[in-house]
């Protein structure tokens, strides 16, 4: 039982990860309808990024606001550089530049830093508190204070302003919305730069936890994906679910089954729901009508 | 000066032309209605105005000054309101929310915007129950009342109205063009119908659309005294001079 409170704390710690990068994900294609192949690049880039500025020493709060501040400039670059000129054109050249988008990101890296992993610093200098029978790792606790507060901002920012509806509007009908004189590729840069963002604050989070790498962001990206399908694609909330799910399953499954498979229940989770369940948890919520 | 002046407009959907050269005017205050059956090119003239639809060759003056080729955006912030054919009523948002976006083209504090918003359910009492209700709930006709709702929100000077009568039962009909009826006392109305006895009823003048050209124009009673309104408000292929 001990054992089990444990795994689902750290479950849900990394569960958190998935889920922000998954929102990203959402965000992007609702706004778009393309999903975004280089959100997992968006983490691996601002892991990097937050390497650097801790290195050239910056003191930590300041290079994770430096970090999030270069996240925000890159989606503004992504959304000119990938999105933008072909935005007339269909769904399949636009996935296969952000494919291209996300190769040129790793590729950049690996030649400005090496193969070398990098190891970042946790937030804290205490590693973390003993509640009880359950051992609360700081940086595990940091994860899930943060999703918590974005899912809150999140949920006030697209419910409660005028700019989140402007946002939904556009996500849902983008000529409709260029007739009431919404600015559609405002838009469309604000769901760009918030999508960075919460991607490079994902992989700024989970960096203590696992080596910064070439391939942190592919295999976060995959799992969030991954996530989004279970939660119901399209779905904010079937994103964050679905993510904290993947999580937690992956954790209890490598303590009591297998640790190599660790990856593997993940995706074995993803194959039983497009068999089982192809709409995932919370399938599709707004039906359109003629 | 009319409000809206369109010469000689010519549209092409890649090599078809769908509107062949149109001009036609709408003066200040008036309600005009373009009739003309399916294909003939009415809702392609209202997306050009509103800056849906490039126009290839030819004018469209509002106000005095050149709109053609200007985007969407840049259009409904001069004024120009376009309903589009089929509501669009956004699906996830409420009907109060909707109804708030249609005051995007202008600056207002969003506490304003939603004062005017509710004062707006007093020209559309029969949606006023479903303010919260989200938009992919509420019926054809219902939908219509809040794409109107949306559409006036711009406070606009011309108000484009692409067949608020499609799909709609005919009680459903009447009420909405008592409001267009009412909204005339205000803003300056063009009105696109396939249904020819409701279009002009409301109408101050009205033009036939054929295959892409205007082939008539006239006051509503010189409309119904011509046999040709007829043949082309059903669809008819009868030779039409104008």
């Amino acid at each position: 039982m001990d054992l089990a409170l444990q795994l689902l704390f750290t479950g849900i710690g990394i569960g958190a990860v998935y889920a922000l990068v998954a929102l990203g994900f959402v965000l992007i294609f609702r706004a778009t309808n393309v999903v975004n192949f280089a959100q997992g690049e968006f983490s691996m880039v601002a892991a990097y990024l937050m390497v650097v500025a801790v290195e050239a020493g910056l003191p930590y709060w300041a290079a994770f606001i430096v970090a999030l501040l270069g996240m925000a400039l890159l989606g503004v670059v992504f959304n000119l550089g990938v999105y933008y000129p072909l935005r007339h054109r269909t769904y399949l050249p636009v996935i296969i530049a952000t494919i291209g988008a996300s190769i040129l990101l790793a590729n950049s890296v690996l030649a400005i830093y090496g193969p070398q992993p990098q190891v970042l610093q946790g937030w804290f200098d205490t590693p973390g508190i003993q509640l009880g029978p359950v051992y609360l790792d700081s940086q595990y606790l940091l994860i899930i204070g943060v999703t918590i507060c974005l899912v809150i901002f999140n949920f006030w920012f697209f419910e409660k302003t005028l700019l989140g509806k402007k946002l939904q509007a556009t996500s849902q009908d983008k000529e409709m919305a260029s007739l009431l004189g919404i600015s559609v590729s405002t838009m469309i840069m604000i769901t760009f730069i918030y999508s960075a963002v919460l991607g490079g604050l994902a992989g700024i989070l989970v960096a203590p936890v696992l080596f910064v790498s070439i391939q942190m962001g592919s295999t976060i990206a995959l799992k969030a994906f991954a996530a989004t399908i279970i939660g119901g694609f399209g779905d904010v909330a079937g994103a964050i679910i679905g993510g904290l799910a993947l999580g937690v399953i992956e954790t209890f499954g490598a303590a009591y089954i297998s640790v190599p498979y660790k990856d593997g229940f993940a995706f074995l989770v993803l194959i039983a729901f497009l068999i089982f369940r192809p709409q995932g948890i919370f399938g599709e919520r707004v039906a359109e009508k003629a | 000066m009319p409000l809206l002046e369109i010469r000689n407009l010519v549209v092409r959907y890649g090599e078809i032309e769908a509107l062949r050269g149109v001009t036609c005017a709408v003066e200040q205050g008036q309600v005009v209605t373009l009739l003309g059956a399916n294909g003939a090119g009415k809702s392609t003239t209202l997306r050009a105005i509103s800056g849906l639809a490039k126009p290839t060759s030819g004018d469209i003056l509002f106000d005095g000054k050149s709109i053609a080729g200007l985007g969407p955006e840049a259009i409904v912030r001069m004024g120009i309101s376009h309903v589009p054919e089929g509501r669009r009523v956004f699906p996830g948002l409420t009907v109060k929310e909707n109804i708030m976006l249609g005051a995007s083209n202008r600056r207002a504090a969003t506490s304003e915007i939603s004062r005017e918003a509710d004062a707006m359910f007093d020209l559309f009492p029969d949606i006023r129950k479903f303010s919260n209700a989200l938009g992919w709930t509420l019926s054809g006709g219902q939908l219509q009342m809040v794409a109107v709702a949306r559409g006036l929100m711009a406070k606009p000077r011309l108000l484009l109205l692409d067949e608020p009568s499609l799909g709609l039962a005919p009680v459903i009909v009447q009420a909405v063009f008592k409001i267009i009826s009412e909204i005339r006392r205000n803003t300056t109305v063009l009105l696109v119908e396939q249904n020819a006895r409701m279009g002009l009823s409301v109408a101050d003048y009205g033009y036939v659309l054929e295959t892409g050209r205007i082939v008539l124009g006239g006051k509503p009673d010189e409309l119904w005294g011509n046999e040709a309104i007829r043949a082309a408000y059903l669809g008819g292929h009868a030779k039409v001079s104008a």
